[in-house]
């Protein structure tokens, strides 16, 4: 038998006013399982709480109700107050008579019956309260950095100089990601590469973070605090412990016509090569879908077609028979910073996207899009940074610039915004007009976006001091007309058609999620945008936490992001983690849903509703161990307590504590007793 | 005047009989079920000898939806090992549905698909009759799975459409729709007050396959279980709305159900509803979602405030 | 403003509502003052998610003249997706309903966000305002069992019982 005490605050005057708080205690004692019913001025008081305290001794409580304010105001206050009275804190409800019912009613006889039925509502769901403890979850105070661009860098930099031990996993077969094939940076115009390589090395060399290049995800299992990452880490037919990236083997690589990553395709590498000079590691990998002895093989030839990098090396590092090795990584924090890649604005195209068949991108050589322009502008770039064009290496005169191809296009299939392409083809324009005085350099835009600190400036200056010329308009067409490429375009403010005969043409195309994000996404529990950016939680709130605890974004992975915003982004991941670290164990309400093994049926439809992927699926055996069927199961660590997998469950075997099938059948129930 | 005419067999029951016997003989599986003649009509049958296969039959008198013998936990069935099923498109749809919802592994089950040119709404009968607007099961007329594709062995010939029912679902379904609100009230509780809790509608459905139904939860208990308005009520309306988007209009629910409550046109406003609101019909691709537990972004909320 | 005291029929209406948006929209609601009709009951529960059509069938049983299903608007979910679950299992629950006869002003759905202290207050009033109109919901209510009259007929099987409307008559043959 339920005995529960109950108490009614006055609120000073803002409970009392309305209703009749000594009433309501009254006609509540009466009510089954009531064992102790009182009034007071201030329950949340000291006294008040003494109150509470004391009553809990002397009459053993087994439950409490305060008829008070809303749950989000005091429960906390009266839970604690409980368990210091030794009685489990969750046996203790608010009944809110304040926010829904003195302070929106003003007949006295109202409220008062109204609080009575608040406060018997409650008193029946308290009858169903079961004592819990709050689930303690241990930490691994461990990170991964899934991405090795700046974001990841500088997040992987942050966590690591905190003290903890960082895995950073890097698809490529080196980190710096995008930075690293920049020339110079707005909107400063400092050297990408010259910021950039001092912090990858620190990366390398920093005594906390294990490096996994030429790597991949392969599952996520866990929650936060406590996740067992599998990564795959590709073959990549170099010992790295063995070889010092001497460059004997890709002297004598006889596959030397592969269009370079690195260089956006304006240059060659060999099969086995290393990215770029200022790689980390500074390791080559071997390409083996292009590599002559692996197509032999391939093709089923017995003997193997070539072998001269093995052969060359002096350190005996290259074996050709590695596999793809798997490595599972326990970590506490995932922070997420794949980055981006740009749209490919050429005729083929994904599903769901339209490309730009009229501009020619990928059919003429000189309509080039904007990292191809920052290889050709970069010092360390196939032209040594000197502007020519890639058909015939002259150096264009007229070089025109268009914005927002793809982006802001939603026939194109992107109606967004990416962000950063205003701000690098003005930086295009100056690096051109820095480098050829007598050129020209056109640049047609939509509208001028340049809203960061110093970046309004930048843009300007590339019109009015390095003249570059800008149209309002969009283009309609690109061809080759002989030397030059004819760029049709319409001035918007001339209202005129504008046809201008190019040398060089370069596209600002969108930024779009890197390949394999959405994949990504679904193994580490987050949802995708429809443009298929990581979503962050909440928008303003929380834009670096995804909606799996624990899991982190930093980066353009999210959203088009440029550097500086990417290493903010980087640093409070490293914020978060950081301080998710600083506790051995996290706390967690035990509002979380239990299955009832005895009925479940293992129909998984909880699972397929549950936003968070809290429930798996768990196989059940007979006495003797034998497999004989499986029902659901709710990992407590995961689960973040919504209910709506009790929802769908037809036969209701899944039960959310805190919120019951019980309790909230008792408290419709406590309704018949209005009157 | 005359009766219907006698229907024949439809084609494919040499084949059906040759496959059950061939899937026997190899032990590829332990158990064919399938329907066999009756005194009075067709019936279920299961077959475990291969001489025995000759006993198997398809025609108009062929109703029953065997899948229910798949439920999990009907152990007693799955005890005999790997099941042969012979299944018409309604079926298949129901098998479909077992394996989105995990209860089936697919190589548990070898599926004898039959090219089906509609049943009888009353199965028994002592012999097949010709289809016609009378006697029909309204639900085949329009069926848009005569020829299941979730199969192993598709047997038989393509068959012409059945014939359109004297009143189709549908137009049924309409009439109540156009009645005012009260009227369909009054005819509902009428409907649901005659239930006597038997439970066969949920016993017989294929996908009512929970360890225990909701009905039997007595802590708390949500459907009163009496068999008065109220719980009736309740109970009816839980069943159908549990069947939203499974429910592959099989009709066995009511052609079992002892006071005749016309389950059928709950069952088909409900994929009425799923159909308008998602665009979804029940199919025999397991890979189809079900739209209960699905959701878009743009769903319909005109009804939300 | 209403007073419960009076004689005039006084609605019992039911709430459910999620705790991240629709409560703390009440009690905002409350915090400013907001005055609004006192015949609503709340029940609190984690999103709408968790809200079952079960639990709506139970309040009519329990006496409920009217029932109010409210959470957070579309995309502010607090558990990211729940109430996009609960709005297809409500839009088949309100159509079904419909179907068997239940006035779909009986039931509000709302999405009421933790901002809207005044929205909150307007369904609320609406609601009450409704269901006034309606009256009691005594068509329910005559389902309990006492309310009952023994078996209305011979359970012989398969012909509709009693003597109702022949549109009604036919579509049940
Ligand atoms: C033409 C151009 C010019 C630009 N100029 C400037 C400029 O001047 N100033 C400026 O501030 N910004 C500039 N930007 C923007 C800048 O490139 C980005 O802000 C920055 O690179 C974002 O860094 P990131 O780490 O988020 O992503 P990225 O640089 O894209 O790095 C992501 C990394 O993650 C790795 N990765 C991806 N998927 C996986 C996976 N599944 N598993 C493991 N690893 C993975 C990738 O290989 C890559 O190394 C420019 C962009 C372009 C296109
Ligand atoms: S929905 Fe219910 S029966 Fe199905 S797996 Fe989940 S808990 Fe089990
Ligand atoms: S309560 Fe919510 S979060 Fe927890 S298991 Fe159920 S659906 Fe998932
Ligand atoms: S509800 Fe009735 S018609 Fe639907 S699948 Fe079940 S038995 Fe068949
Ligand atoms: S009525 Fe619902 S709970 Fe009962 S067996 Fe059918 S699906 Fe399961
Ligand atoms: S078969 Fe008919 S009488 Fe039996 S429980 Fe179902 S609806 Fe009621």
């Amino acid at each position: 038998m339920s005995r529960i005490g109950v108490f009614v605050c006055h609120c000073g005057e803002n409970i009392g006013r309305t209703v009749d708080c000594a009433a309501v205690a009254e006609a509540l004692k009466d009510h089954p399982g009531v064992a102790h019913s009182e009034d007071y001025k201030y329950m949340c008081s000291d006294p008040g709480q003494a109150l509470v305290k004391k009553a809990i001794e002397e009459h053993n409580l087994t439950g409490v109700v305060v008829a008070a304010c809303s749950p989000h105001m005091h429960e906390k206050t009266f839970r604690r107050a409980c368990d210091q009275a030794g009685l489990n804190k969750f046996m203790c409800e608010m009944a809110n008579i304040r926010e829904h019912c003195s302070w929106i009613h003003e007949d006295r006889e109202d409220a008062t019956a109204k609080a009575i039925d608040i406060g018997r509502t409650i008193i029946e769901k308290v009858k169903h309260n079961r004592p819990l403890e709050v689930i303690k979850i241990p930490v691994t105070k461990r990170a991964m950095v899934i991405g090795g661009g700046i974001a990841g860098i500088q997040a992987a930099l942050d966590i690591a100089d905190g003290g903890h031990e960082v895995v950073l996993v890097e698809k490529e077969a080196s980190i710096g990601g995008h930075m690293s094939q920049l020339s110079e940076t707005f909107p400063t115009l400092d050297c990408s590469q010259c910021i950039l390589t001092p912090r990858m090395v620190e990366a390398y060399q920093h005594p906390n973070i294990k490096l996994h290049t030429w790597s991949e995800i392969e599952k996520v299992d866990g929650y936060i605090g406590n996740f067992e990452v599998t990564v795959r880490k590709k073959a990549r037919s170099v010992d790295l412990d063995l070889c010092n990236g001497c460059g004997d083997c890709w002297a004598v690589c006889p596959s030397k016509r592969i269009p370079s990553e690195f260089d956006a395709g304006l240059s060659n590498r060999t099969a086995i090569y290393v990215p770029f000079p200022q790689a980390v590691p500074n390791q080559p990998v071997l390409d083996r879908e292009n590599c002559t002895l692996f197509k032999g093989r391939a093709k089923g030839l017995k003997k193997d077609a070539c072998g001269k990098c093995k052969d060359a090396c002096l350190k005996n590092a290259i074996d050709y028979d590695t596999e793809d090795e798997f490595v599972v990584e326990e970590v506490g924090a995932i922070v997420v910073a794949t980055g981006y890649k740009l749209y490919d604005v050429g005729r083929e195209q994904p599903e769901g996207l339209k490309g730009y068949g009229e501009y020619g991108y990928g059919e003429d050589p000189d309509i080039i899009d904007g990292l191809q322009f920052e290889r050709i502008a970069s010092a360390s770039g196939p032209t040594g940074g000197e502007i020519l064009r890639p058909s015939d290496g002259k150096e264009p005169k007229t070089v025109v610039f268009v914005h927002c191809v793809g982006s802001r296009d939603i026939d194109k299939g992107m109606a967004y915004c990416s962000k950063i392409c205003c701000m690098y083809n003005a930086k295009h324009a100056m690096l051109y007009k820095h480098k050829v005085h007598d050129g020209r350099a056109v640049a047609f835009y939509m509208d001028i976006r340049a809203n960061g600190k110093g970046y309004d400036e930048f843009s300007r200056r590339a019109i009015e001091e390095d003249h570059a010329e800008y149209v309002r308009g969009r283009v309609s067409r690109i061809f080759r007309d002989g030397d030059k490429l004819k760029v049709w375009g319409f001035d918007t403010l001339n209202d005129e058609q504008v046809i201008i005969d190019a040398d060089m043409v370069v596209l600002a195309t969108a930024i779009r999620p890197n390949d394999g994000v959405k994949e990504l996404a679904q193994k580490l529990s987050c949802s995708v945008d429809v443009d298929g950016f990581i979503n962050e939680a909440h928008p303003k709130l929380r834009p670096v936490e995804t909606n799996t605890a624990g899991v982190f974004l930093a980066g353009a992975c999210q959203a088009p992001r440029d550097i500086p915003d990417a290493v903010a982004m980087a640093s409070a991941t490293g914020a978060k983690v950081l301080s998710l670290f600083s506790t051995d164990e996290l706390e967690r309400e035990p509002a979380v849903a239990v299955v009832d093994e005895r009925t479940c049926i293992g129909c998984m439809r909880c699972a397929l509703v549950c936003p968070y992927g809290a429930i798996e699926q768990r196989e059940i055996c007979t006495v003797d161990g034998q497999v004989c069927g499986h029902t659901a199961y709710v990992n407590p660590g995961v689960c973040q307590g919504c209910g709506t997998c009790q929802a769908v469950c037809l036969s209701n075997s899944i039960d959310l504590q805190t919120f019951t099938d019980e309790q909230v059948y008792s408290e419709i129930n406590a309704l018949c007793m209005w009157e | 005047m005359t009766g219907p005419a006698i229907a024949p067999a439809y084609a494919g029951v040499d084949e059906l009989r040759r496959v059950a016997r061939e899937l026997l003989e190899s032990g590829e599986v332990r158990v064919i079920i399938g329907w066999e003649d009756a005194r009075r009509g067709a019936r279920p049958v299961f077959i475990t000898d291969p001489a025995e296969a000759d006993k198997l039959i398809f025609d108009t008198r062929c109703v029953h939806n065997l899948v229910t013998y798949l439920d999990p936990r009907r152990d007693h069935v799955s005890e005999l090992g790997r099941i042969g099923l012979v299944v018409k498109g309604c079926d298949a749809k129901a098998v479909a549905g077992l394996l989105r919802e995990s209860q089936l592994s697919r190589d548990h089950v070898v599926l004898i698909g039959m090219r089906c040119g509609g049943v009888l709404e009353e199965g028994e009968l002592p012999e097949p009759l010709a289809l016609t607007p009378e006697n029909v099961a309204p639900r085949c007329y329009g069926c848009d799975n005569r020829e299941p594709t979730l199969t192993d062995h598709l047997l038989g010939e393509p068959q012409p459409e059945p014939p359109r029912p004297v009143m189709t679902i549908d137009e049924r379904v309409a009439a109540l729709d156009d009645l005012p609100l009260e009227e369909r009230w009054a005819f509902w509780t009428e409907q649901f007050s005659k239930c006597v809790r038997c439970y066969a509608c949920r016993q017989v459905c294929p996908l009512c396959i929970c360890e225990r139904c909701i009905v039997e939860k007595t802590q708390p208990l949500w459907i009163e279980s009496a068999a008065h308005p109220r719980g009736n009520f309740s109970w009816n309306l839980t069943r159908a709305i549990h069947l939203a988007g499974r429910c592959v209009d099989c009709g066995e629910c009511e052609r079992f159900c002892p006071v005749g409550i016309p389950l059928s046109l709950l069952n088909r406003k409900l994929q009425q509803i799923v159909h308008d609101r998602y665009g979804y019909t029940a199919s025999d691709d397991p890979e189809n979602a079900a739209p209960i537990g699905d959701y878009r972004l743009d769903d319909q909320q005109e009804f939300i405030k | 403003m209403n007073s419960q005291h009076s004689d005039t029929f006084e609605p019992r209406i039911t709430a459910f509502v999620c705790n991240w948006c629709t409560y703390t929209g009440a009690d905002l609601a409350g915090t400013s003052r907001l005055h609004m009709a006192s015949n609503v009951r709340i029940i609190r529960l984690p999103c709408t998610g968790r809200i079952d059509p079960l639990f709506i069938v139970k309040a009519f049983e329990r006496g409920a003249d009217g029932v109010i299903v409210s959470g957070c608007h579309p995309a502010d979910c607090h558990y990211t997706s729940g109430n996009y679950h609960a709005r297809r299992r409500f839009a088949v629950f309100h159509d079904i309903m419909q179907f068997l006869g239940v006035d779909p002003r009986r039931m509000t759905f709302s999405w009421v966000s933790a901002s809207e202290g005044a929205k909150w207050k307007d369904v609320v009033n609406e609601t009450v305002a409704n269901i006034r109109e309606l009256g009691p919901y005594e068509a329910y209510r005559a389902l309990a069992p006492d309310a009952v009259e023994p078996w209305p007929e011979a359970v012989d099987g398969l012909t509709p019982a009693g003597d109702q409307e022949p549109a009604a008559k036919e579509v049940a043959s």
